[in-house]
């Protein structure tokens, strides 16, 4: 591939690709990310709708938040329970409503730890129906305890 | 510590080359690549996943110990069963001025955007210091040294799952001071050839291209939903191109090592085939571009991917006959 056939006008991603220089010698190009300037909007289409979908179940009742997390963060329920040190056979349990309760709270610190959310996020989402207002979830040192944000953004 | 931070296609082979380099060495990223056989193909199916995907190169690991076999470089390495003790391990070296590479969970990569950081446990990163309780890392993928505070350090050096790295990290402790490149280089090569051309199971090397090309018509009956599946077909991409591969699924990068191991070795023979296996790469780019184009535009019946699939057995062609003829090569040469 030639030069300038990779190269993508994108600093916000930026990597690095190997090519044919202009002299015939081949070496690394950094140039920005060719999917990410092009079709990140499709991802965030997509995650959003997951979401959205995935949501419902967990209002619904049909599945529990650990399965919610678990489908976004594209784990199956054997790397997930290798992650949270329990048996598969177990964390298949937690992703039903009828038996997420039985999860300890230490059970629900380590999926968090894995989704990267604050505990609260097990019990809680939090939706704006107003445009401009900002929920921010802050976790703190305490691993039990996170602080939510409401901002309104200036016009 | 002065340590001179670059941007590299792939994490460990960009890693163990700026450790090397940081050691005094003359050495690029492809040459490391190549000498360690990093060129690779397999394709997974498996419960670990949640859905198939394929491998575009060597197991983690292979090219820090190919290359401590090829050209004799020592490395001290270490895992941890105490993060505790991981992390005054790790401390101690840093406050000895020694940069460290470390094996992470790319997840917690967080100076990096969001939409690429997935769980993966075989990210490689060199902490080259520790100021006021943050960590400053040399990642390949990251434009500059860049932040990790501790608790993120923490937890991407000893999370669970697959290739847990329960705090690996390793660094040079001696290199040799005369290489023999030459033998270094052939038997990079002969492995990487063999490895492609040579394996018995159905889903490594060329076999494992053909059987992506065989299965990637039946995805649409493993994902949930069109947008799932437009989700799945536009990884293509990303595994082949942006996921530290140089492009085109190392074939770009490899092509490179051919390149300047036939100006080390003086070999014309290299240097015609680090051209053909560039115009192999260019193919395999066309085939992610044309993966992301009928991704996003939701074009996904079977006749699209009857024709992605008849791409990806093209390739599979043209590497069998590529690296055949690369593996005769090699076993004259050494």
């Amino acid at each position: 591939m030639k030069e300038k056939d990779v190269r993508v006008d994108y600093r916000k991603h930026q990597v690095v690709l190997y090519a044919e220089k202009r002299d015939g010698s081949y070496g690394p190009v950094r140039t920005g990310s060719y999917i990410t300037k092009n079709y990140l909007d499709d991802y965030w289409l997509k995650r959003n709708n997951l979401e959205r979908e995935y949501l419902e179940k967990v209002r619904g009742g049909e599945i529990s938040p650990i399965a919610y997390y678990m489908v976004l963060e594209e784990l199956t329920p054997s790397e997930l329970a290798s992650r949270v040190k329990l048996s598969t056979r177990k964390v298949k349990r937690h992703m039903t409503p009828e038996h997420f309760g039985e999860a300890t709270v230490e059970q629900l610190r380590r999926y968090c730890e894995v989704f990267n959310v604050p505990i609260a996020g097990m019990f809680q989402a939090v939706v704006t129906r107003k445009k401009g207002v900002r929920v921010e979830e802050l976790k703190t040192d305490n691993p039990y305890f996170s602080i939510y944000t409401i901002a309104t953004e200036k016009k | 510590m002065t340590f001179k931070h670059t941007m590299a296609a792939h994490c460990e082979s960009g890693t163990v080359a700026a450790l090397l380099k940081h050691e005094g060495m003359d050495i690029s990223e492809p040459l490391v690549f190549g000498m360690s056989a990093g060129i690779f193909f397999g394709y997974f199916e498996s419960r670990k996943f949640p859905f198939p995907t394929f491998v575009v190169r060597n197991r983690p690991g292979q090219i820090r110990t190919g290359m401590a076999s090829r050209i004799g470089v020592k490395f001290r390495e270490q895992k941890f069963r105490d993060p505790g003790a991981g992390e005054r391990a790790l401390d101690d070296l840093l406050a000895r001025e020694i940069p460290v590479a470390c094996q992470t969970d790319f997840f917690y990569m967080n100076y990096l955007p969001g939409h690429v950081r997935v769980h993966i446990n075989v990210h490689f990163i060199i902490a080259v210091e520790k100021k006021d309780g943050v960590y400053l890392v040399s990642d390949c993928y990251s434009p500059d040294i860049a932040p990790l505070d501790r608790d993120s350090m923490m937890k991407a050096r000893f999370a669970g799952g697959s290739f847990a790295p329960r705090g690996f990290m390793f660094y040079p402790v001696s290199v040799p001071e005369r290489i023999d490149y030459r033998t270094a280089i052939w038997k990079g090569i002969r492995s990487a050839a063999f490895n492609m051309v040579r394996l018995p199971m159905p889903f490594l090397g060329v076999r494992g291209i053909r059987l992506f090309a065989k299965k990637v018509v039946d995805w649409p009956r493993l994902a949930r939903d069109t947008e799932h599946l437009s989700h799945e077909i536009m990884k293509i991409n990303i595994l082949l191109e942006d996921q530290g591969t140089g492009g085109a699924g190392f074939r770009f990068m490899y092509a490179t090592f051919l390149r300047e191991a036939a100006e080390r070795l003086k070999d014309p023979d290299l240097h015609d085939m680090s051209k053909r296996i560039m115009e192999i790469g260019d193919r395999w780019r066309e085939i992610s571009l044309f993966a992301a184009r009928i991704g996003k535009r939701r074009d996904l019946g079977q006749d699209r991917l009857r024709e992605l699939s008849s791409l990806i057995y093209e390739r599979a062609d043209a590497e069998e006959s590529f690296f055949r003829d690369l593996l005769a090569m090699s076993k004259k040469k050494i």
